[in-house]
């Protein structure tokens, strides 16, 4: 999340969400195919209000033509409705810890605690971190030092590559629900992404990224597609796209159908430029000198890290 | 003796590293093994032999994988505890099992008033009961019992 601050300004497309953006798509197959440049602000279990905020973050540092949000987020309503309020705040500070300081991270914070955090004032440890961690000092290695005063590139324009193939073998079991119907606030800072892009001149684009688990239930889909009918936005929800895309569960995916690993990427990606680039009308940036040198660069990481990795 | 088994629970859960404490409210048993929520899994699932299906899920960021597995009647759900994996949910899979109180799918709307009252119906299609550290749903379609759900809640 915090390498997009030296990676900000000149992306067509950025994409905002959970792990389902940020581990199934890949920029540079964007740029490689259709000079699309684009950028992915994806956190592990990122909540829609911190999707917003992050949106009009990104809008701080540029004006892209098209947002790309990941609508699974929109199943959780609250902080509480997530589960365990531990693995809450930890994924609460993968996303907050990593953006600058400004008032939309105040306002993200605010907006992510628990009413536990709240209680115990965890505002405060989100403004000072060492308020969290000062019981740990006695525990500190050379590795939180070295970690501290650098941190290597671990993604690639926002997307984490994986090179592991775990075959899909059985399809997933989840317990129905009583209600359907997303929540209030869920569909609060939905409006808000589409008020915020409609102010801005970019086009919101909704999808749901094709993998298949946790479940994407027929009835979200449908409360979706009718949000985006309603006010005529794009979306794509690319679970009823995976034979088009040539996703082969057998190769594509490292965790068993859960996430895609770099080849399913690749494969997503290239899909999604094309529906982009037409319906959109997104630019081949290929022609800019200078954009292709910096995506040049990009792309020879992009390759090197796929090699030394076992891929090809 | 209940009482007694009730705080040996208690305390493997303490022991076991699952965290939050588990209630003896609507605990879900299956053939004489009672399976509370948040209780460490390991004994359980050696109790209740080899499920017939098997699947376990990563989180995007934490080590441990939650896990479910499918036992015909049922599917039982674990998540990984700081010393093994404990019981986060269980939800009927088909009628051939039931709680404790006589529910199972297909049972109607008064026998489930009449098992557990009407307190915990949402006023339209479902009934939230709470225990300790869990959650049970009896979700209702079309007038019969859908759906039994037991779930971990955690505090």
């Amino acid at each position: 999340m915090g390498e997009y601050y030296v990676n900000s300004g000149g992306n067509d497309v950025i994409f905002i969400g959970d792990c389902e953006v940020y581990e199934n798509f890949s920029p540079v197959t964007l740029w490689q195919e259709y000079g699309i440049p684009s950028y992915i602000r994806g956190s592990a279990q990122q909540m829609i209000w911190q999707s917003y905020y992050l949106l009009e973050e990104t809008l701080q540092y540029e004006t892209p033509k098209v947002v790309v949000f990941n609508v699974l987020s929109m199943k959780y309503d609250t902080p509480e409705s997530t589960g365990s309020p531990t693995r809450r705040e930890a994924y609460n500070r993968m996303t907050l810890d990593t953006m600058r300081w400004s008032p939309t991270k105040w306002k993200a914070i605010a907006a992510s605690l628990t009413e536990e955090e709240r209680e115990w004032e965890g505002l405060l440890t989100y403004l000072f971190p060492i308020l969290r961690y000062h019981e740990r000092w006695s525990q500190l290695t050379a590795e939180d030092f070295a970690y501290w005063l650098r941190r290597d590139t671990v993604s690639h324009n926002g997307y984490l590559m994986q090179t592991g193939v775990k075959p899909m073998t059985d399809s997933y079991a989840s317990a129905p629900l009583a209600d359907y119907r997303f929540g209030e606030n869920s569909w609060h800072y939905l409006d808000k992404m589409r008020l915020l892009c409609e102010e801005k001149g970019v086009q919101l684009v909704l999808i749901k990224a094709p993998t298949l688990y946790p479940i994407w239930w027929w009835e979200w889909d449908a409360q979706i597609a009718q949000y985006a009918e309603e006010n005529g936005l794009l979306y794509l929800n690319m679970i009823e796209s995976i034979e088009d895309i040539g996703i082969d569960w057998n190769t594509d995916t490292y965790d068993a159908g859960l996430h895609l690993n770099v080849w399913g990427a690749e494969k997503a990606a290239r899909w999604l430029g094309e529906v982009l680039r037409e319906e959109c009308n997104l630019p081949d940036r290929r022609e800019d000198a200078e954009l292709s040198a910096t995506w040049s660069k990009k792309v020879a990481l992009y390759e090197q890290e796929k090699q030394s990795r076992g891929g090809s | 003796m209940k009482k007694w088994i009730f705080f040996v629970l208690c305390f493997s859960i303490f022991l076991s590293g699952c965290g939050n404490s588990a209630g003896k409210d609507y605990v879900f048993a299956y053939e004489g093994t009672e399976i509370p929520m948040h209780a460490p899994a390991e004994g359980i699932l050696t109790a209740l032999g080899e499920p017939v299906n098997y699947t376990e899920t990563p989180s995007c960021a934490f080590e441990g994988l939650d896990k479910t597995y499918y036992f015909g009647g049922f599917y039982l759900t674990t998540y990984p505890g700081d010393k093994g994996d404990c019981v986060s949910g269980l939800w009927f899979a088909d009628d051939s099992v039931t709680t404790p109180e006589g529910i199972r799918i297909g049972s109607t709307q008064a026998e489930v008033e009449a098992a557990y009252g009407t307190g915990g119906f949402n006023g339209t299609n479902a009934y939230f009961l709470t225990g300790e550290g869990m959650k049970l749903s009896i979700i209702l379609i079309n007038g019969t019992v859908g759906s039994v759900q037991y779930e971990a809640v955690f505090s």
